[in-house]
């Protein structure tokens, strides 16, 4: 527990009647790509405001680096973030934001910031009035990259990102985590937490659903399992885990797997299986599996 | 639908119309109802001012403050009700029309426009001259109809009627003026902050235009040039003359029709005038969060620089031929002296009693320069640096300290300029003497700094109006106070009645004291709110 960078203990944030955040307890370690995910108005950014001792909690705590997070002063020498919607000063170039924020950051790697600046082909010349969406997010981004801080905040960072920047972002990440930074990633691309994130935190209304490495994730949710046989078809009616059967073509089936796979392959093993192929369900489907039953109830 | 033509063609028309009302109505509605009201209460106390021989002393004897002759304009026909109120609010309501018309104009059209929200209209059945004819047409709705209830008020008032119709048609003229210059400049100018500034810095050179020309007879010329001085050549309730209204809506309209030529010639979300995308990074004062609050402090501070130096350069040039004037009528000057007006048949005295004035701009620079503080928070740019190993202190603490060196620059700014102005037409004024006179108004420009800085720790909405409390509201109390003839303690409420008129007299150093330190707590208890509550945006 001694190298948690980021750690939030029963924290909770209420607006009047609304509970933004509720009890919300947290740790993520040094060196780990961690993913926050939720839908909107799950209370992501606003457990990232408290983080960044931007908000206050209405109750708990949330300290960085040990250090609380209403101490910004020394909080924030450990810190790099980027907003959800970045928002810079109209007036001032690309090159003179990284300048301010580099000056008044961390410490940044001023070699590495250049060839992030070649990388997420960015014209530093312009005004940030002249900007969209994606070019705003890069300044953002190089400007957090390129510092030595040892945890990067990262709110939906890739929203205005096209595929090749995109690449660029996952990239970027990964290098940071090989510096031994610790990211902490809010992000709706659920492909992108996938493919970085050593762990995730589900948060739903407030609330902290499930947090796990994806793999752990998976084990927790249902495979899709196919199978193609000859002769009989193999009885899986009340089998343990097993759910959704469906008949795929004339000798084949397929069915939904969750929990210990033994029953339903001893199931399987009465009849004459000609191929199995077991497809573990990707993030988007756990995901779903989450919030669906909140829709639809 | 048996009216389905008739609907589809007018239904986004009145869309917009209704958008447009939408964002104006309720600064619209108070508009109206200050226009009313002012000449309302003026007219209520006029009885009761010369019924009174003391109080009608008192009136004679404001009326040769040369501080609010130069504010006010000429008084002209003081002898009947109307005349009164056009000398002692004309100027005022059609300032503060006009200044409304300016910000309401190029917040409906060019800032909306810079926002984006735009795209989603014009992509309708709209055209943008079509959009922006109808947000012109809602503020000069607002104009006529504050002129109108000027006129309306007047007119029940009495017997000049055909007078007060002047009055409220000139009002509205200086109104629907600054709603088509703004509305042009929203055309030119790419963003919002440009378009705004310079409609407002052309009003201001209107506003010295009409000083100057009343002030200078051989340059009496350049009133027919702005729009409050054609308000003032139309001489209501003395003479009532038609050609200055007929030049001053003449003149709007053209530039209407120039606007909403512009409109149709220019792309969404440019201006006529487009600044090149890319330039080579300046990087000065760029260090640390103190050095970027001055470096974003500099160009408004020139720009109030610019025009405080202006019109103290007029009041310097000016100071010997007024006070000439004002020592060969005794009787003006004897009413005066009773009146606590003393010594203003010297250019030492006439200064004193102006550079009290100039806590008014000032104040207000440092509101607006907290208010622009707010919004940065409330738009999130301030994100960013927040997120920087910065505490909240030393966030607030730097725009702090580059507003009270901006104001510091601003208050020397003006005695140079009115020290400049005084030596070349003969002198009467030393440098130093025009220095304490303008660092006299800082603990009324500081109480401003102080209201706003409170309001942004605890109700940052707030922070522009509270940093405006102390001095226009302390300023505009202090006139209605003395107008209404109040007591000396509800007078002493204003923090003017706190400002001894120096060079001429010594300052008032208890009264100082007691302004600067109550300044310096508001500050204090600011930073701690500021501290404890959480950022917008």
């Amino acid at each position: 527990m001694s190298d948690s960078v980021l750690r939030t203990v029963s924290l909770t944030k209420r607006y009047g009647r609304l509970t933004a955040v509720d009890d919300l307890t947290l740790d993520v370690e040094a060196g780990e790509v961690f993913g926050f995910l939720g839908p909107n108005g799950a209370g992501k950014s606003t457990t990232i405001r408290m983080l960044l001792g931007q908000v206050r909690p209405t109750a708990g705590r949330a300290t960085v680096a040990g250090i609380d997070a209403a101490d910004v002063a020394r909080a924030h020498r450990n810190l790099a973030y980027v907003p959800a919607d970045v928002a810079l000063w109209p007036q001032l170039t690309g090159a003179e934001i990284l300048h301010l924020l580099a000056r008044t950051g961390p410490g940044t790697d001023v070699a590495y910031r250049d060839e992030l600046v070649e990388r997420f082909d960015l014209d530093t010349s312009r005004r940030a009035r002249t900007y969209s969406t994606g070019n705003r997010q890069k300044v953002a981004l190089v400007a957090a990259f390129a510092t030595r801080a040892p945890v990067l905040i990262l709110d939906e960072p890739t929203s205005g990102l096209d595929p090749l920047m995109e690449r660029e972002f996952r990239a970027a990440v990964i290098r940071a985590r090989d510096r031994g930074q610790t990211v902490f990633l809010s992000s709706h691309q659920l492909a992108e937490v996938e493919a970085v994130c050593d762990r995730v935190a589900i948060l739903r209304a407030g609330r902290l659903a499930e947090v796990a490495s994806v793999p752990q994730l998976r084990a927790l949710h249902r495979a899709e399992v196919t199978v193609t046989y000859t002769g009989a078809p193999p009885d899986l009616t009340d089998v343990a885990g097993v759910d959704a059967i469906a008949a795929d073509g004339d000798c084949g089936v397929r069915f939904a797997l969750s929990g210990p796979p033994a029953p339903a392959l001893r199931a399987l093993a009465r009849a004459e299986v000609t191929a199995l192929a077991v497809r573990e369900p990707s993030l988007e489907e756990i995901f779903l599996d989450y919030y669906g039953a909140e829709h639809a109830g | 639908m048996s009216t389905g033509t008739n609907t589809r063609d007018r239904a986004p028309g009145r869309a917009v119309t209704g958008l447009a009302l939408r964002q104006v109505r309720r600064g619209g509605l108070i508009m109206v109802l200050f226009a009313a009201t002012m000449p309302a209460i003026v007219v209520g106390t006029y009885g009761s001012v010369t019924a009174d021989p003391t109080a009608m002393a008192s009136l004679s004897a404001l009326a040769t403050n040369p501080a609010i002759r130069t504010l006010f304009g000429e008084p002209l026909a003081l002898d009947t009700a109307g005349g009164f109120t056009v000398w002692r609010i004309g100027t005022v309501l059609a300032v503060a029309l006009g200044v409304w018309s300016v910000l309401t104009v190029t917040r409906t059209t060019r800032g909306e426009e810079e926002a984006g929200r735009w795209g989603v209209l014009l992509a309708g059945l709209m055209t943008p001259r079509q959009v922006m004819i109808r947000h012109i047409a809602v503020v000069s709705g607002v104009a006529v109809a504050a002129g109108t209830a000027v006129t309306a008020v007047l007119w029940t008032a009495g017997p000049d009627r055909v007078s007060s119709i002047v009055f409220g048609a000139g009002l509205a003229g200086a109104g629907l003026f600054a709603a088509a210059v703004a509305a042009l400049a929203a055309q030119v100018f790419p963003t919002r902050a440009p378009a705004t500034g310079a409609t407002i810095a052309l009003l201001g050179v209107g506003l010295l235009m009409r000083m100057v020309g009343d002030g200078l007879p051989w340059l009496g010329w350049l009133r027919w040039l702005s729009p409050f001085g054609l308000l003032a050549v139309s001489s209501p309730y003395h003479g009532d003359h038609p050609l200055p209204l007929l030049a001053l809506y003449g003149g709007t309209a053209l530039i209407a029709a120039a606007a909403v030529a512009a409109a149709g010639h220019r792309d969404i979300g440019g201006g006529l005038v487009n600044p090149t995308a890319g330039r080579r990074a300046r990087l000065r004062l760029l260090g640390s969060v103190a050095a970027f609050a001055v470096r974003r402090a500099i160009g408004p501070v020139g720009a109030w620089s610019a025009g405080i130096a202006a019109y103290f350069l007029l009041i310097g040039l000016t100071a010997a031929s007024v006070t000439d004037f004002l020592a060969d009528n005794t009787v003006f000057t004897d009413s005066a002296a009773r009146a606590g007006f003393v010594g203003l048949d010297a250019v030492k005295g006439f200064t004193a009693t102006l550079f009290t004035l100039l806590a008014l701009p000032v104040g207000a620079f440092t509101a607006v320069r907290m208010g622009a503080f707010v919004a940065a928070e409330g738009e999130r740019r301030l994100a960013p640096l927040a997120a920087q190993p910065v505490s909240r202190i030393r966030l607030l603490g730097a725009d702090v300290v580059a507003t009270t060196g901006g104001a510091l620059l601003l208050v020397t700014v003006a005695a140079l300029a009115t020290w400049v102005g005084v030596t070349a037409v003969g002198g009467g004024l030393s440098l130093p003497e025009a220095l304490y006179g303008t660092w006299n108004t800082l603990p009324i420009v500081l109480l401003s700094l102080g209201a706003a800085t409170l309001a942004t720790g605890w109700v940052p909405r707030l922070a522009l109006l509270a940093g405006l409390l102390p001095a226009t509201g302390g300023f505009l109390f202090k006139v209605i106070a003395e107008s209404t003839d109040a007591p000396a303690r509800v007078l002493s409420a204003s923090p003017f009645a706190h400002l001894a008129p120096v060079p001429f007299a010594e300052a008032d150093a208890a009264g100082s004291v007691a302004m600067t330190s109550l300044a310096v707590l508001m500050i204090m208890a600011g930073a701690v709110g500021y501290r404890l509550r959480d950022l917008r945006g």
